[in-house]
């Protein structure tokens, strides 16, 4: 899904930083000496240049697409996508799943809506259970994001509403989950990420639980350190009740990228620590990861893409430590009923008239 | 005025029914309501538009 979220950093960091505080000033003039102070600031911090540190929920994007356990799947599956305009962009897609050892076989229409500003888009499945997403962009900065999910069942129910600033240096996110008017529960989260120099940024997220007789407070650091030519980003969150997670990735060349990641709760009735390793390799027609961790799981998944509108998925783990294996065969289908000029390929030229 | 701030919070219980019988109504709106909302917000902005029978079929 081309979520306009993971677009966001690019954006901010491009625009030009030298227009802001000449558009701030006449309104921070009224503040008198405060706004004088507050304006000088922000040109020292422009002159900085410090650049956005990118969101704390993609914090981990860069690991996440590398490493294969986002996108492995067993049993039999197929999408058949359908471009049905390009822009603004509309598409549905059917997908089917089969013969999965963990999930039952399912069906699952989908409809997605993007223009410039608006994200919309719509999931059912074979059960009546809705998922339901919009992202709405205010600014290149600012952007709101609803997500729910209905069903039958309240335990798969949910509404989370969010919404994210990108400042020049830093980084804003205001979050809740499950909000009850009624008896005031449900889960707000507040992040907040700094740039510190041009490769470091700290920032720290706030988790406050409500529920109808208790509440708690849990609020974790957040370091991120990318390197100068921005080909490796490490980065470590740490929860002070004792749970660690760190993540390495780096770009070893064009077509290769590495992942680690690594995981540990250290609390006074359990130790436990997990570790994974993946490596991503983007070739002219396939994509291939694959992935081995420290509970004995050694996984790989193949996507070769035969036709613009044909991809075939093949995937494989085997869990060493308890003698078992998964294997699962996809394919995805992409058709459109556009013509190529309207999906904006260059026009075929007329065979010439006979004379 | 409230007489004290944390009154302000408390919720009679007469709107605590009201609420929740509006959250239910506009549950079951969004339940039903969602796909083909997207489905018409999607057809009617395309361009150029889809025949209807291209829209829902898998296979067409």
């Amino acid at each position: 899904m081309a979520s306009s979220s993971s677009s966001q950093g690019g954006l901010v960091e491009l625009a030009s930083p030298s227009l802001q505080p000449q558009i701030k000033t006449p309104l921070i003039s009224y503040l008198g000496p405060a706004g004088h102070l507050y304006s000088r600031f922000s040109q020292w911090r422009t002159s900085i240049g410090l650049p956005n540190p990118g969101t704390v929920e993609g914090l981990q994007k860069e690991v996440k697409n590398t490493l294969l356990t986002n996108f492995f799947f067993d049993g039999a599956r197929a999408d058949l996508n359908k471009a049905l305009s390009m822009n603004p962009a509309f598409q549905v897609t059917h997908s089917f799943h089969l013969a999965s050892q963990t999930s039952m076989p399912s069906y699952n229409f989908g409809a997605v809506f993007a223009n410039a500003s608006l994200f919309l888009q719509g999931g059912v499945d074979h059960d009546g259970n809705l998922n339901a997403r919009i992202n709405q962009g205010w600014s290149p900065n600012n952007v709101t994001k609803i997500q729910a999910s209905i069903s039958g069942d309240p335990q798969h129910e949910g509404f989370q509403m969010e919404h994210d600033y990108q400042g020049q240096d830093y980084s804003v996110n205001a979050k809740m989950l499950n909000p009850s008017p009624i008896d005031l529960s449900g889960v707000f989260i507040g992040s907040y990420l700094q740039s510190i120099t041009k490769n470091l940024a700290v920032g720290m997220e706030t988790v406050y639980q409500r529920m109808q007789n208790q509440s708690g407070i849990n609020t974790s650091a957040l370091i991120k350190y990318t390197s100068t030519e921005r080909n490796w980003i490490a980065t470590t969150q740490l929860q002070p009740s004792g749970i660690l997670q760190s993540t390495y990735w780096q770009k070893l060349s064009d077509k290769v990228d590495f992942a680690a990641d690594f995981q540990a709760v250290i609390k006074p009735q359990m130790r436990d620590a997990i570790a994974s390793l993946g490596v991503k390799y983007d070739l002219r027609m396939s994509t291939v990861r694959a992935q081995v961790d420290s509970t004995g799981k050694v996984s790989a998944l193949l996507e070769q893409r035969f036709a613009p509108t044909f991809a075939f998925l093949v995937s494989g783990e085997i869990d060493h430590f308890r003698n078992s294996a998964k294997v699962g065969v996809g394919v995805i289908i992409e058709t459109s009923t556009l013509t190529p000029e309207e999906m904006g390929m260059p026009s075929q030229p007329y065979p010439p008239p006979y004379p | 005025m409230p007489r004290t701030w944390s009154s302000l919070f408390t919720v009679s219980d007469d709107t605590k029914e009201k609420l929740a019988k509006g959250i239910d109504v506009s549950r079951l709106i969004l339940h039903y309501g969602w796909v083909p909302f997207v489905i018409y917000i999607g057809y009617t902005r395309s361009n150029p538009q889809p025949s209807l029978i291209k829209l829902i079929s898998p296979l067409a």
